[in-house]
């Protein structure tokens, strides 16, 4: 692990990106990280758009990052994932669930010609490899509920960079979340851990 | 996150007293306390306004009490009165003063730089850079108010109060305190013009004793040597300290400076007599970079100053490590930490908050807009004024309702003002539940006392919605727990005597298209009171939900639905409405204005 991994979730305020955020928060201090993360609250951000961004480290000090320096994307929706594509840095890793939840401005006349495959399709153009696009909510839903569409980015995020152990993620999760959620999120976990594995593989692409 | 460090701070120092309004980013304070402070010893309550929140926790401190006050920046301009009394009349328990300004902005109707307000009320103010030395800053304000005896105040910003990072638990001073109140009239009554001088004469001696006092508790640090020194703050200092990470080369002294004011000027001389050039890094006005410009000014150092002054840092919008190692690369006139490699820069619509779907507001200001039609007006001839809560998103389109969001309370007093200037179309103020509690009730009382004509809306949630939903007078037992006693808007409204009152529920759509277009055009203070649970609550406790679908045949794609509900739970797709089931909460708004009955409640709904 380089010194600070830089992730950037980005999502529609309601999603459960903030949550995620925690979760992630979480784990790091439990795995003996440090860690930090920035976003704004309130209801404010309900259905408009959130960023949270997170940085895990060793020492890890501003809450923030810039333009061109996320080592991960975390999109839980398209649009989104595509408006925060700026925010990956050329090395970076997108992990984006094929959520399509696009804004009330684009749905009123006249019509923008824009849809869930036109979104999808300039994010594999101007991604190409550095993008994963995930079945989350056939996972999430898979685990238990759509609602846990977010902790299946966090499986393929895990698989891929490798920060925390299994336990420290349950652990992280259950800190976060209770009861029948708890139980769903480490299963949407394994999901998205697996689903990597089992179709990125290991040696595809390195951590 | 920086705001539970904040609670946990002042537990750990034995808080007993803690309230404030909500505000974003500083409204979490005061919710963990709710969330994991139950059953302990400690007061623990929104109040109606920031100015009664000062005043309540003052009081407490008057009587030995460690209190806690929270608020917004725009909350300390309302608790600014109470505030700035007080530091002539000081305190004897510790007393602090959060207030949470909002660089970007995020959330907030200015960039208020609320370090100012230290200098005008002339009480001392701290910051603090990550969640965990927030922690510790807190318990250390508590000891220096009441050496002091005097309310002290921790300004942080949004970047502080929402960033999550690790905090270490510390122990809990147990204080048991004996409040007392001793009768002390040239202390407490400022009605004296003797004592206020005397008073001054004493708050002024006691700010000379601020730097020493805070000594001791370890405030301001400085790492790093050479001549070429960066004079920072707040959470612009961990932007510096990750910046300079890339500088291998030159030797860059940072000056990190917790005391905002009085400014720590032995601090400040000491370290800036060994710099020849200085940077200062801070975010919003060049507050720090005055101080620095004042002390080298008034020792006579020869110290090459930049910062905002002097371009190389944005007066406006929030910092970030970019923004910092581009002016440090200028300054040091190297490449400090290379240039970001984007990628690609996406062009996509925007998508600020809307009302969310079943939104009561939703209803209220389309009933609004009808009830103006029916009246005979024109909408573009009757001014909405709004106030602030979330039905100010009812701004954006396609409901584009109201004209003015301006600051608490205000919708009612503009839209008198615009009466009396001689404005001769009806005229509407529009205004949540908590805002009227909080400021909108003597706005009210001057339009009833002055006979103004005008339709008051009362946008009636029963709930501080924006902020993460938290209680307001209506309630009767708070988020403590505590039995509270309801106070009905309605009676409010008639006991200042309104020519005209009216409740309804905004759902039954029609009928608050009748009582707007009656009452609009009827001489005197009309005030209707829409009253409805915010959705987003209301749905978590009803059993079931009604669900609808969308007749794919008998759409024709023409989006009236949308169009007039700006619901975020409909978008079009393959030139069809479709609804987000996940988010849909069965309000049939959209059902209603389809022309062509092309959505419809599923069967057994």
């Amino acid at each position: 692990m380089r010194g600070v991994v830089n992730i950037l979730i980005a999502s529609v305020g309601g999603q459960g990106g903030l949550t995620l955020s925690r979760i992630i928060a979480e784990a790091s201090v439990i795995q003996g990280l440090s860690v930090r993360t920035g976003e704004t609250l309130g209801m404010a951000q309900r259905f408009g758009s959130v960023l949270s961004f997170v940085r895990v480290g060793e020492r890890v000090l501003s809450p923030i990052f810039g333009q061109g320096e996320a080592d991960y994307l975390l999109g839980l929706e398209l649009v989104e994932t595509l408006r925060a594509v700026g925010y990956l840095r050329n090395s970076g890793l997108a992990i984006a669930a094929d959520e399509y939840k696009p804004p009330v401005i684009s749905s009123l006349r006249p019509a923008p010609g824009w849809s869930k495959d036109s979104v999808a399709r300039t994010l594999k153009e101007v991604l190409g490899d550095r993008l994963l696009f995930i079945p989350a909510r056939r996972l999430a839903v898979k685990a238990g509920s759509h609602r846990a569409i977010n902790v299946v980015l966090l499986g393929v995020l895990n698989a891929s960079a490798q920060l925390f152990t299994h336990r420290v993620v349950e652990e992280a999760i259950s800190r976060v979340l209770h009861g029948k959620a708890a139980e769903i999120s480490v299963k949407a976990y394994y999901e998205g851990f697996n689903l990597y594995r089992e179709s990125v593989g290991e040696g595809c692409r390195g951590g | 996150m920086g705001n539970e460090a904040i609670a946990r701070g002042a537990f750990e120092a034995g808080v007993r007293v803690v309230t404030g309004y909500p505000g974003t980013p500083s409204s979490e304070v005061i919710m963990t306390f709710h969330e994991e402070g139950r059953g302990l010893p400690i007061y623990v309550e929104w109040a109606v306004n920031e100015r009664v929140a000062f005043e309540v926790a003052y009081g407490a401190a008057l009587a030995g009490v460690r209190s806690l006050v929270t608020m917004k920046a725009p909350g300390l301009n309302v608790a600014s009165d109470p505030i700035v009394s007080a530091a002539y009349s000081g305190v004897e328990g510790g007393l602090v003063v959060l207030v949470a300004d909002d660089p970007g902005p995020h959330t907030t109707q200015t960039e208020q730089d609320s370090r100012w307000y230290a200098k005008l009320a002339k009480l001392p103010m701290f910051t603090a850079s990550t969640p965990g030395e927030v922690k510790d800053t807190v318990k250390k304000l508590f000891k220096l108010s009441e050496e002091l005896k005097l309310p002290v105040m921790l300004r942080t910003t949004t970047r502080l109060n929402h960033a999550v990072g690790e905090v270490v638990l510390g122990e809990v001073e147990v204080l048991n305190p004996r409040p007392s109140f001793r009768k002390d009239p040239p202390r407490f009554v400022r009605a004296g013009m003797k004592w206020n001088l005397e008073r001054h004469i004493w708050l002024n001696n006691v700010l000379a004793r601020v730097e020493e006092a805070a000594s001791k508790l370890s405030f301001n640090s400085a790492e790093g040597g050479g001549d070429h020194c960066v004079v920072t703050e707040g959470v612009a200092y961990t932007y510096v300290k990750e910046s300079l990470g890339w500088i291998k080369d030159i030797d860059v002294r940072v000056i990190k400076v917790d005391q905002i004011y009085p400014p720590p000027k032995a601090f400040l001389r000491r370290h800036l007599a060994e710099c020849r050039r200085v940077l200062v890094v801070e975010e919003l006005d060049p507050y720090l970079e005055s101080e620095v410009k004042k002390i080298a000014f008034e020792e006579g150092l020869k110290l090459e100053v930049a910062g905002k002054e002097e371009g190389l840092l944005p007066l406006e919008g929030e910092l970030n490590p970019a923004l910092v190692r581009e002016a440090l690369s200028k300054w040091l006139n190297k490449n400090v930490g290379g240039k970001p490699t984007k990628l690609y820069e996406a062009v996509v619509p925007e998508r600020p908050p809307p009302l969310c779907p079943g939104c009561p507001h939703t209803f209220s200001y389309l009933a609004l807009k009808l009830g103006i039609a029916r009246a005979g007006f024109k909408l573009s001839e009757v001014p909405i004024f709004g106030d602030i809560g979330c039905y100010a998103l009812s701004v954006n389109k396609p409901i584009e309702a109201i004209w003015t969001e301006h600051s608490m309370g205000a919708s009612i007093s503009m839209a008198m003002g615009l009466k009396i200037a001689g404005y001769d179309k009806p005229v509407v103020a529009t205004i949540g539940d908590s805002t009227f509690f909080h400021a909108g009730i003597p706005a009210l009382i001057e339009a009833v006392h002055k006979r103004v004509d005008l339709l008051v809306l009362i946008l009636d949630n029963r709930v501080v919605a924006m902020t993460g939903h938290q209680s307001t007078p209506s309630w009767e037992v708070t988020e403590s727990g505590r039995s509270a006693r309801r106070i009905e808007i309605v009676d409010v409204v008639k006991s200042i005597g309104v020519d005209e009152v009216v409740v309804v529920d905004p759902y039954e759509l029609d009928k608050m298209v009748e009582a707007v277009s009656s009452l609009i055009r009827r001489p005197g203070v009309k005030v209707i009171v829409a009253r409805h649970p915010c959705r987003l609550m209301e749905v978590r406790e009803l059993k079931t939900i009604r669900k609808f679908r969308v007749l794919e045949d008998k759409c024709t794609g023409c989006r009236a639905c949308v169009n007039v509900t700006g619901c975020p739970a409909l978008y079009f797709e393959g030139g069809k409405v479709r609804i987000l089931g996940d988010d849909c909460t069965g309000c049939g708004l959209c059902a209603r204005f389809c022309p062509y009955n092309a959505i419809v409640e599923e069967d057994g709904g």
